[in-house]
């Protein structure tokens, strides 16, 4: 009995300790709209280029507002693409935050009504000053479709895809970089020749329909992508683009460009391959360059996928301002800072890619590299996007077809049949 | 005599491989969370560390605010799985041992709540929650998951209370014990083994809870331990050191509370219904 009585007491004072506690956790969030903070929200690395260059906005942000405090949040990518709709559409909304572009996610938002329309701020200050195909996803019609219509979101930095390439495995074989795709062809069969697999692929993730599309993009021109991306037009998946794509795509594993093991290599193992020295070239996109230049210890280089003038690339992720936000005018002037010159030169200097720099005023070797081979990208307007943003859940059958094509288990008509009907399914169901 | 060592080392055998399988993954936790990313990227993730490496686990306490997370989480999941008992328990003595009418089909219906996924609560929840003020509030989560596993708890608690020998409720009803009394003193006591093992498993349960913190959680300076974890996942890119540092800060409270449980754990398992 006596035991019992201590228990009993235990569980009492646990349960009013446990209540006590509940209570305090309650307390509410003190922060309203009186033009004194700015709440920020991005969930970009603190060592990667736009991490390294934000926290440099903030710093100028507080010293041109003095009185205002920045109340900056690392937000994890996984939570803001979870619960991004409940949390705009209640008071808890920041006051500007990055969200991804696309469809399916800021244009998706934009039809909600849940992010404030930034046309006139865009003109007023002169963020339109970025090229057509970085605007693409900046603006959203009454979708959801990008393109056209309302800015809802400012990119602050571009990405795109490029073919990374080991400089002493090239030495050690005599390769030379390639400028074409007859060249790029040679010098994969050097390789192979030499027992050395050319590509690192990861077929279970993005990097192979990248490569598909890349392949698509050698014979497309920009009303291809209107109509493939934008649905300004019909696309053939039979025509002379997906034919090319895929014919080659399964030639490539044929000649053994292509490992046939890749179909289950995962984007990150892709990239420690190459890290590893064990690929001589990689074909994927910019947001790697900052890890590369940190992590591989041999000498290396990139070039634009050769021949091509169409790259698979966009503008980055977007701020938004949140139609809930309390402090609007202090988050457009945010937005503005990230837009100027030095931030967007220490972006670039950093490892990133910015939309407005100043080019002469990159210093870093190796950034300048990036940046001149972005800006020949963008003076061309040659950003394509990606094969996965036309549908919803497309990015799946794209990876289920590609590992068709790697596996050799589906002809490439085949594949083109399989990635075509989900496609204009899509299409069926937004009346177009 | 032969064939049973036979028998023996082939379980042994078993076993053992069993076990390795099991302990791989943490193995290899703990040797990617120790090394430089120079090093993951030149040897990949099955090398062993050169030497030990800690900036990535200070770097990622540092930059979360791992402190504060594990007081988060220590908060919820105590509060829940404290509550949760007592509510079982409530619920249980009247279903168990009260006998209420259609006892079965409340049991039906409490295992339902406990087989939903959270997915399909989190709409309601969050309505539900703003309108009462209790979005982004840490309370709303202990309500919310004191309710999920009391549903559990009470499910099986109600078994056990089924079987509760009746000659001990009856000597305490002659001896004049009311119906409070007879829980507290008796039922409450003698199923104590039962009670911890029910608060051993909400709090670990409510510990690795991601989804819903994930949702409801919107200050970092509220998140939870796995909520933290996922800051490190990128759209494209993974850091791969430290996520194997985040995830061997994230396993290692909910390991230690698991082995100082653990004798509670196996007591509770392994306990009659009367002493």
């Amino acid at each position: 009995m006596f035991t019992s009585r201590i228990r009993a007491g235990t569980i009492a004072v646990l349960a009013a300790a446990s209540l006590v506690l509940a209570a305090c956790g309650a307390d509410s969030d003190d922060s309203a709209g009186d033009g004194n903070t700015l709440r920020l929200w991005h969930y970009e690395g603190p060592n990667s280029a736009m991490g390294i260059a934000w926290a440099e906005a903030i710093k100028q942000f507080e010293a041109s507002h003095p009185g205002v405090k920045v109340q900056f949040e690392a937000k994890g990518f996984e939570q803001i693409r979870q619960s991004a709709n409940m949390i705009l559409n209640s008071d808890q909304a920041p006051d500007i935050m990055e969200y991804n572009k696309g469809n399916a996610s800021a244009g998706l938002l934009a039809t909600q009504g849940l992010l404030t329309d930034l046309s006139e701020e865009a003109g007023k200050r002169g963020w339109d000053k970025i090229g057509p195909s970085l605007q693409t996803t900046s603006r959203y019609d009454d979708k959801g479709i990008m393109g056209d219509g309302n800015w809802y979101g400012v990119p602050n930095y571009a990405e795109y895809v490029m073919v990374y390439y080991n400089k002493d495995l090239f030495a050690k074989h005599k390769v030379q970089v390639p400028t074409t795709l007859a060249e790029f062809e040679a010098a994969m069969d050097a390789f192979v020749k030499a027992g050395v697999t050319p590509l690192s692929v990861g077929g279970a993730e993005y990097p192979a329909q990248q490569i598909l599309y890349e392949l698509a993009l050698t014979k497309a021109d920009r009303s291809f992508v209107d109509s493939f991306q934008l649905y300004k037009g019909k696309v053939d998946f039979k025509g002379p683009e997906f034919t090319h794509a895929a014919t080659t795509f399964a030639d490539w594993v044929k000649k053994g460009y292509i490992a046939e093991n890749s179909a289950g290599i995962k984007a990150e193992d892709m990239g420690v391959a190459f890290t590893q020295g064990k690929f001589p070239m990689v074909i994927s996109g910019s947001w790697w360059y900052g890890r590369f230049v940190a992590e591989a210890k041999f000498q290396w280089g990139t070039f634009l996928f050769p021949g091509n003038t169409l790259h698979p690339g966009s503008g980055g992720n977007l701020w938004v301002v949140p139609k809930n936000a309390k402090n609007k005018s202090l988050a457009y002037d945010f937005i503005d800072i990230t837009m100027k010159p030095e931030i967007q030169n220490l972006l670039g200097n950093s490892g990133g890619v910015p939309v407005l720099a100043d080019p002469a005023a990159i210093t870093d070797a190796k950034s300048k590299e990036l940046i001149d081979n972005f800006s020949k990208v963008s003076s061309t307007d040659g950003l394509a996007f990606y094969p996965d943003w036309p549908a919803p859940g497309y990015y799946d059958v794209l990876v289920a077809g590609v590992q068709h094509l790697i596996n050799g288990t589906k002809s490439p008509e085949a594949v083109l049949d399989e990635i075509a009907k989900p496609y204009d399914d899509n299409l069926a169901s937004l009346g177009k | 005599m032969r064939r049973g060592l036979g028998l023996r080392s082939a379980v042994l055998a078993v076993l053992t491989v069993l076990v390795l399988l099991v302990l791989a993954p943490f193995a290899l936790v703990a040797i990617n969370a120790v090394k430089s990313p120079e090093e993951y990227a030149t040897n990949g993730p099955l090398s062993l560390p050169g030497g030990l490496y800690l900036r990535g686990i200070t770097d990622f306490w540092i930059r979360v605010d791992f402190g504060e997370k594990l007081v988060n989480s220590f908060l919820i999941a105590g509060s829940v799985a404290v509550l949760a008992v007592i509510v079982s328990v409530l619920n249980a003595y009247a279903l168990g041992i009260g006998r209420v009418p259609g006892r079965s089909a409340f049991l039906v219906f409490f295992l339902l709540a406990n087989l939903l996924p959270q997915e399909a609560l989190v709409y309601p929840l969050y309505y539900l929650s703003k309108e009462v003020g209790l979005y982004n509030s840490q309370l709303a989560l202990i309500i919310i998951f004191t309710a999920i596993q009391s549903a559990f708890g009470t499910y099986l608690l109600s078994s056990v209370y089924a079987v509760f020998p009746r000659e001990m409720l009856e000597a305490a009803a002659v001896d004049g014990a009311g119906k409070v009394r007879t829980l507290w003193r008796i039922v409450v006591p003698i199923s104590w083994p039962s009670l911890s093992v029910l608060f051993t498993f909400f709090f670990i349960w409510t510990w690795n809870e991601f989804f819903l913190p994930l949702v409801f959680l919107i200050s970092n300076d509220k998140q939870t331990v796995p909520v933290a974890l996922g800051v490190l996942q990128g759209d494209r890119l993974m850091d791969a050191t430290t996520t194997s540092a985040s995830a061997l800060l994230g396993i290692l409270p909910a390991i230690l509370f698991f082995l100082i449980f653990q004798r509670t754990l196996s007591r509770g398992i392994m306990s009659g219904a009367i002493k």
